[in-house]
């Protein structure tokens, strides 16, 4: 019998299969045929090695726990947004007010499509672009891509609010049940094909450099033109207040005024899925299954669209087309090499920091550029300033900002800026990839790279938070000095803490962020529970300092609080500096091996 | 005596129960262009990694320019230069950008890392190449880019694992005559490379390392006097490959005859 090694070419599979020209008969078969039925089987059985052999060192143990918690805490999550659903569904479908339908389907559609982007770093994604080397079919390749889809936190949480909506229209009316059933069914099944093939191209556009710098500019542009709602809010604030009586007619105004608009609206979005899918109900209830049926098959159509969409990006992944190999730019005539050299150096020069040549000027450079070049990171640090926008609405009532809790908006919001962060802050090694050997090479010590980048971090945050706080002002109006003192106090005390913490994890529990993606990010459960974990201990200090500060009338003691708390952070994050080569030479093995893993 | 430029005494890694690396002493005098050969997974990455502090030894200790290699080998650094295994590239920043940071981690002024930024694309063919980022380069462009990092700050010492594998004809030339000027210049070179006619035109000295343990060491000649002297009396005239010392070295006694075996291949 042949054997290399010692090993039973038997027991592999080979034997008996007529030689390599020969390919298996069961090659023939569909999606459900015997080798696509093997090969499930096999990817089974190695998601559950893969899963076993986590369990070996501790840090899988830890991963295994931080993922079970995460489970919990996401399922929770769900449940209160279906249970909210439900509710709300009951009383619309109860009461027949079939206009304020949609709105809940186009909310689930917003958070179906959302939540991977705003929850990228808190989830593992298993990439099956490693099949692509064994003899899988297209099928299987894109069933397989979307069951694993099944198992993301998007589709969770989307799910459960399709079980909340299903529940609230089956309470409202059980006739329905079954109408209801199909409706759910097919509008999940939009989303979820809707969400990966958004994602599948924006990470083929990243992959691009042209694409990616024109995504990148969108981006920015899109970022600034918050700025441009400044003004409408602005003058909203500034309305006088209004009795019961007098906003009725401002109401009847605004609807009389925006009527044309809202008509065109109103008509589009029932075109649309989220549309359709109240269609559909309401048809069923006014006993029109026919026209109910109309808009179920539409929905079926969009679906089967996304779903095409997606194909045709599948199909080119599943033909070999490698994403880190993309078409760049055009070279340059070869007659040109020194002209380009040269204008490449220029360029740089236009960019570098002025006056600075030493190793943290060339770390905030590069980290610079890396950022510049990388919307994942972009996107999730910019992402909470549209919240803050949204945030900031719960303070105003009646047309003016008041309510209990007022006089804290500025906090909170910053707060809630502050969460973007988290993947920069706690794995700020993350997009090294391979360089990270060069800074273990280099004679500069670990600490002065993690200075640098701390000083970027601390840098970018700032403008964010000055940004979070001129939104918040615009919107809410000036806060009260004591607040901006106590807030601002409060950020010296929160900033060295989280930096300190992150520097301990990226070097600790560092996880690989693939810069060209969005979706199908590795992750690191542990990194980020144990990373939320210390953000809401700081949130909670300042929580409980602002409160105490506040039911005693006395917000001025909050600024020396915090300045006593921010000597403190600062003499730790010192600390964690000078210990960093340390930890980071006792890590080196570990540290390596993760960032330098292809995927 | 002068002193040794790479020095290694009982140097060992172990990674739980396997022993990747075991009581490897070797010394490369300074200006010696040194081969480090072995077959896959015999340990010659691995004593590069410790070499250049990117693994630190269970066992044994290392001293480059008379100096030991530990966590605080910060001016040692500026000495030593390395392209290892994994090519330690950014790839989100373009060839001019990856060389230019690289230079002021060495401690480059910014001046001097532009003009040497730019006689370095340059010289490996990447001055048209200015605009492209790292990730989107060939394997060979990514070697040469790698190859111009680490030479960047002019080392006295250079560690080269595998630096011609996926380099055309062409640049491999050039790299070769750069590496010699170098050698010319006082530079010591360590190179691991399976090309064997490589090592065997630039190279003066060479260890092989075989299962983790050294199983020879010394000049290419002394090695093939070595080998020869253990042939049958008419073979011993014929002037030995290096091929033919590293296979009577390591042994590949069988894998002919287990090729035959796979009778399904054909």
């Amino acid at each position: 019998m042949a054997f290399i090694g010692g090993a039973d070419l038997g027991e592999a599979g080979l034997n008996g299969a007529g030689g390599l020209g020969a390919p298996p008969a069961s090659l023939a078969g569909g999606i459900m045929g015997t080798l696509a039925r093997a090969q499930y089987g096999a990817l089974a059985r190695l998601r559950w090695r893969m899963f076993l052999n986590g369990l070996r060192s501790n840090k899988g143990a830890l991963e295994l726990g931080a993922r079970t918690f995460s489970l919990l805490v996401y399922g929770l999550m769900g449940l209160g947004l279906g249970t909210g659903m439900g509710i709300a569904t009951f009383f619309l479908v109860s009461r027949g007010e079939w206009r304020l339908l949609p709105i809940l389907f186009w909310v689930l559609v917003f958070l179906w499509q959302a939540i991977p982007v705003m929850l990228a770093s808190f989830q593992e994604q298993f990439d099956l672009g490693i099949l692509l080397r064994f003899p899988v079919r297209f099928g299987s390749y894109m069933l397989l891509y979307l069951v694993f889809g099944l198992l993301d936190i998007s589709t969770i949480l989307g799910g459960l609010c399709c079980v909340g909506i299903w529940f609230g229209v089956a309470a409202a009316r059980p006739g329905l049940l079954v109408f209801a059933t199909l409706a759910l069914a097919v509008f999940a099944a939009f989303n979820i094909l809707l969400v990966r093939a958004v994602f599948a191209w924006i990470d083929r556009w990243l992959a691009q450099r042209k694409t990616r710098e024109i995504l990148g500019a969108i981006f920015m542009v899109g970022l600034l033109s918050l700025q441009l709602m400044n003004p409408a809010l602005y003058q909203k604030r500034h309305a006088r207040h209004t009795g019961p009586d007098e906003r009725v007619q401002q109401l009847r105004e605004a609807e009389a005024r925006y009527a044309p608009v809202l008509k065109v609206a109103s008509t589009v979005q029932k075109c649309l899925p989220p549309g359709m899918a109240a269609q559909s109900l309401r048809h069923a209830v006014q006993h029109e299954p026919v026209t109910g049926l109309e808009s179920l098959g539409g929905m079926a159509l969009y679906a089967l669209l996304v779903g095409g969409v997606l194909a045709l990006r599948l199909k080119a992944e599943y033909r070999g087309e490698n994403l880190g190999s993309a078409p760049a730019r055009v070279k340059a005539a070869s007659g040109r090499n020194g002209a380009v050299a040269g204008s490449g150096i220029q360029e740089r020069k236009a960019v570098g920091l002025r006056g600075g040549s030493g190793p943290i000027a060339a770390v905030i450079e590069k980290d610079v550029r890396s950022l510049l070049r990388t919307l994942p990171l972009l996107y999730a640090i910019g992402a909470p300033l549209l919240l803050v926008l949204v945030f900031s609405g719960v303070f105003i009532k009646n047309g003016a900002a008041q309510g209990p809790m007022f006089p804290l908006a500025l906090p909170l919001c910053m707060m809630y800026a502050q969460l973007g962060f988290t993947q920069v802050f706690y794995n700020n090694l993350g997009t090294e990839g391979a360089g990270i050997q060069l800074y273990f090479l280099s004679p500069t010590p670990i600490r002065t790279v993690l200075l640098a980048k701390n000083l970027l971090h601390a840098f970018l945050f700032g403008l964010v938070a000055l940004v979070a706080a001129v939104l918040t002002g615009l919107r809410l109006g000036p806060p009260d000095g004591a607040v901006v003192a106590a807030t601002v106090a409060w950020l010296l005390f929160s900033l060295p803490c989280n930096l300190a913490a992150g520097n301990i994890f990226s070097l600790r529990m560092p996880y690989r962020v693939n810069p060209g993606r969005i979706s199908r990010q590795r992750g690191s459960q542990a990194n980020a529970l144990l990373s939320l974990l210390v953000q809401l201990g700081v949130l909670a200090m300042g929580a409980a300092v602002f409160s105490l500060c506040w039911f005693l009338d006395r917000m001025w003691l909050a600024t020396p609080i915090f300045l006593t708390l921010a000597m403190g952070a600062v003499f730790v994050w010192r600390r964690v500096l000078g210990n960093a080569d340390g930890l980071a030479y006792q890590r080196r093995d570990a540290l390596m091996a993760t960032l330098m893993k292809e995927s | 005596m002068e002193t040794a430029a790479i020095q290694t005494h009982g140097l060992t890694r172990r990674f739980g129960a396997l022993t990747a690396v075991e009581d490897v002493t070797l010394s490369v005098a300074p200006g010696q262009f040194f081969g480090f050969l072995g077959p896959n997974g015999a340990g010659k990455s691995t004593t590069i990694k410790m070499l250049t502090g990117l693994l630190e030894p269970s066992a044994g200790t290392v001293e480059i320019l008379g100096q030991p290699f530990g966590a605080g080998a910060l001016h040692l650094k500026r000495q030593i230069g390395v392209v290892p295994e994994g090519m330690a590239l950014l790839g989100r920043l373009t060839a001019p950008e990856y060389l230019h940071f690289v230079g002021r981690m060495y401690g480059l002024d910014r001046e001097t890392t532009n003009q040497r930024t730019q006689e370095l694309l340059e010289f490996m063919q990447l001055a048209n190449e200015t605009k492209k980022l790292v990730t989107d380069f060939s394997h060979g462009m990514q070697k040469k880019l790698a190859l111009a990092a680490a030479v960047i700050h002019g080392p006295k010492v250079l560690f080269l694992d595998e630096p011609f594998e996926g380099v055309d004809a062409i640049a491999a030339g050039m790299l070769k005559s750069m590496l010699q000027g170098m050698i010319n210049r006082g530079a010591t070179i360590f190179l691991t490379t399976h090309v064997l006619e490589i090592v065997e035109r630039l190279c003066s000295h060479v260890a092989i390392i075989s299962q983790g343990r050294l199983v020879a060491n010394g000049s290419i000649e002394a090695l093939r006097a070595g080998v020869a002297s253990t042939l049958p009396g008419a073979e011993q005239e014929q002037r030995l490959t290096l091929e033919e010392i590293f296979l009577s070295i390591v042994g590949a006694g069988g894998t002919q005859e287990q090729a035959q075996e796979l009778s399904w291949l054909s």
